[in-house]
């Protein structure tokens, strides 16, 4: 195996001539003026569409982070060429804290727990009041923003720093930052889902809920990365590095989370419905009501049915038609499913789509996906000096 | 033993390599003389095979698919008649389709029979369970559970003609080639 052990044979140069960064950031930019004319116009529309966008990507950095830590932890060699786009997406998340800031200033209009009057004759949220408070609220979401970034940009940059000098040693240290990391991130990660989307009913709880926002994150990062490793062999960037075992195990991946995602989400609904307590079981009530209820089913259809029998049989795991329809199909659900956990609180009536929805979404994908390709675009496309490199380069599809 | 009794049938010429590569090779050089009845015996997978035999994907995965599925809509139909049809039963004022609370027992019945499909189905695709196998009787081939590297090429493949197929083998670079006899039982 070591005497003929495959050597990079693509450039690991972003192409100079594809300019997507800049043409991602004034998209975005676009889409934030846009947004930003809508709070002028309807404030309380506003917070709520960038909320729901906000916790759309965040909820795909997050995904990004642990999965790199997962795969350092494990020491796993089948994704190192595709290591540098993970890293990429959560090294950012420092940055992204500022996309924060219109939460904080819209706090009062998202949560009803901010107003004395109505928790006062309300003994279930005055109790909560240690927890949900304001300053609280905002010093937790800095502590959130402070380790994940820490997390994403210090992995990054060690595994940078690895290309540079070479130096094997540094793979232990990866290994050291990401075993409590993920413990540290699991628990962060769900505190900041109780916090942002679920104290937007003070009343409910639901302890899954921290992994119900880690299985959607999780799922959508895939169907992200699957699309990613599309465009650039479109583009002949990294051709004949990702090949078809490695869009095979992410195909694997996506079609497990799928099911991880299935289950988690309806294990919520069940315990929920079958216990049928009032507390508990109004959140859902709210969110069946009316015209919600067409969003739930699409939820159960687009993002497990359809995905889950295009991809259960093993030769479509690989097959690029297949995957990208999956691929954008949970793409959309995943945002009609955070728009579907945060919109109950403000129409209550039913779905009622703003056009800040889509700008929020433009504005901040924008960003989000301009950031990703400013850092993947300013280094190596691949941990070049990696010790599991050649393993993962030797890595051939077999039935 | 000796002699080649009357009832004795030819089961196959087995050949023996020295290596996996070997082995690889020559069932590459069988694979490409159009012989179809002949199989490798080694004692770890060895990669590239499949291709080296143009073996065809598993058909497993379809049976199992199809248990699932009757586990799924079996598992429906039962519920249906029970609870909905046979014996009503009003629980805590749910409806009588009361699906969602339906979906764990589905959900294990499905993965019940899957794995039923599963297992039965490996032992029906290799032809098991069965008694003896003819190429127990060479004492040679013990090894493919250890360190020997084998392949037969059974008497019923149409090619099939003793000579031909020791000389191919031979060529292929087998270290050692036998005839092994199907014994039929003398009671």
């Amino acid at each position: 195996m070591a005497t003929d052990s495959p050597k990079l044979t693509d450039s690991v140069e972003f192409p100079s001539e594809l300019n997507v960064t800049k043409v991602l950031f004034g998209v975005g930019t676009a889409g934030l003026i846009a947004s930003g004319v809508g709070y002028f116009l309807n404030h309380e529309q506003f917070f709520f569409s960038w909320l729901t966008s906000f916790n759309y990507f965040t909820s795909i950095a997050l995904g990004a982070l642990l999965l790199v830590m997962i795969h350092h932890i494990t020491r796993s060699s089948w994704g190192v060429v595709i290591r540098r786009i993970i890293e990429s997406f959560s090294s950012n998340l420092w940055l992204w804290a500022i996309f924060f800031i219109p939460v904080i200033i819209g706090m009062t209009t998202l949560y009803s727990w901010t107003d004395p009057s109505y928790y006062i004759d309300d003994p279930i949220v005055a109790g909560k009041q240690p927890y949900l408070n304001e300053p609280f609220y905002i010093v937790r979401a800095i502590l959130y923003f402070a380790i994940w970034g820490w997390l994403g940009y210090k992995l990054h940059k060690v595994s940078i720093e690895m290309d540079r000098t070479n130096d094997w040693g540094l793979t232990t240290l990866l290994r050291k930052i990401s075993a409590p990391g993920i413990l540290i991130v699991a628990l962060t990660l769900a505190f900041a889902s109780f916090d942002w989307l679920m104290s937007l009913d003070a009343h409910w709880f639901s302890t899954m809920f921290g992994v119900y926002y880690f299985a959607m994150g999780f799922q959508a990062l895939f169907a992200v990365l699957i699309l990613l490793a599309f465009w650039l062999r479109r583009r002949g960037v990294l051709e004949n590095t990702i090949s078809q075992s490695h869009i095979h195990d992410l195909g694997s991946w996506f079609w497990a989370f799928t099911i991880f995602y299935a289950y988690i989400a309806f294990s919520q609904f069940l315990l929920i419905y079958y216990a049928n307590i009032s507390e508990e079981v109004l959140w859902f009530y709210h969110r069946m009501e009316g015209s919600w209820i067409f969003i739930g089913y699409t939820l159960i259809i687009g993002r497990f049915l359809i995905p889950f029998l295009l991809l259960i049989n093993r030769d479509s795991k690989h097959n690029k038609k297949l995957l990208t329809i999956s691929a954008v199909l949970v793409l959309i659900v995943h945002f009609l499913e955070m728009y579907w956990i945060a919109m109950p609180a403000l129409h209550s009536q039913g779905i009622s789509f703003s056009w800040m929805d889509v700008t929020t979404m433009i504005g901040l994908g924008g960003i989000f996906l301009g950031l990703f390709f400013r850092t993947y675009a300013k280094n190596n496309l691949v941990p070049v000096n990696d010790p599991k490199l050649s393993d993962s380069l030797a890595k051939s599809y077999h039935q | 033993m000796e002699t080649q009794a009357s009832n004795k049938t030819l089961h196959g010429v087995l050949a023996e390599f020295r290596n996996p590569k070997e082995l690889l090779n020559a069932a590459e050089t069988v694979n490409k003389n159009g012989y179809t009845d002949y199989d490798t015996f080694s004692p770890f997978p060895i990669h590239g095979m499949d291709k080296a035999m143009s073996l065809k994907k598993s058909k497993l995965g379809w049976i199992v698919f199809g248990h699932g599925l009757f586990g799924f809509f079996g598992g429906l139909a039962m519920i249906t008649f029970m609870s909905v049809i046979d014996y009503p039963l009003n629980i805590s004022g749910k409806t009588l389709w009361n699906v969602p609370a339906w979906i764990p027992v589905l959900f294990e019945l499905t993965i019940l029979f899957s794995a039923f499909g599963a297992v039965f189905g490996m032992f029906w695709l290799n032809g098991l369970p069965r008694f003896n196998h003819p190429l127990f009787n060479s004492e040679r081939f013990k090894r493919a559970t250890d360190d020997g590297f084998f392949l037969c090429i059974e008497a019923s493949d149409p090619q099939f003609e003793t000579e031909k197929v020791g000389q191919l083998l031979k060529n292929a670079g087998a270290s050692a080639i036998e005839e092994v006899y199907d014994e039929e039982d003398e009671a």
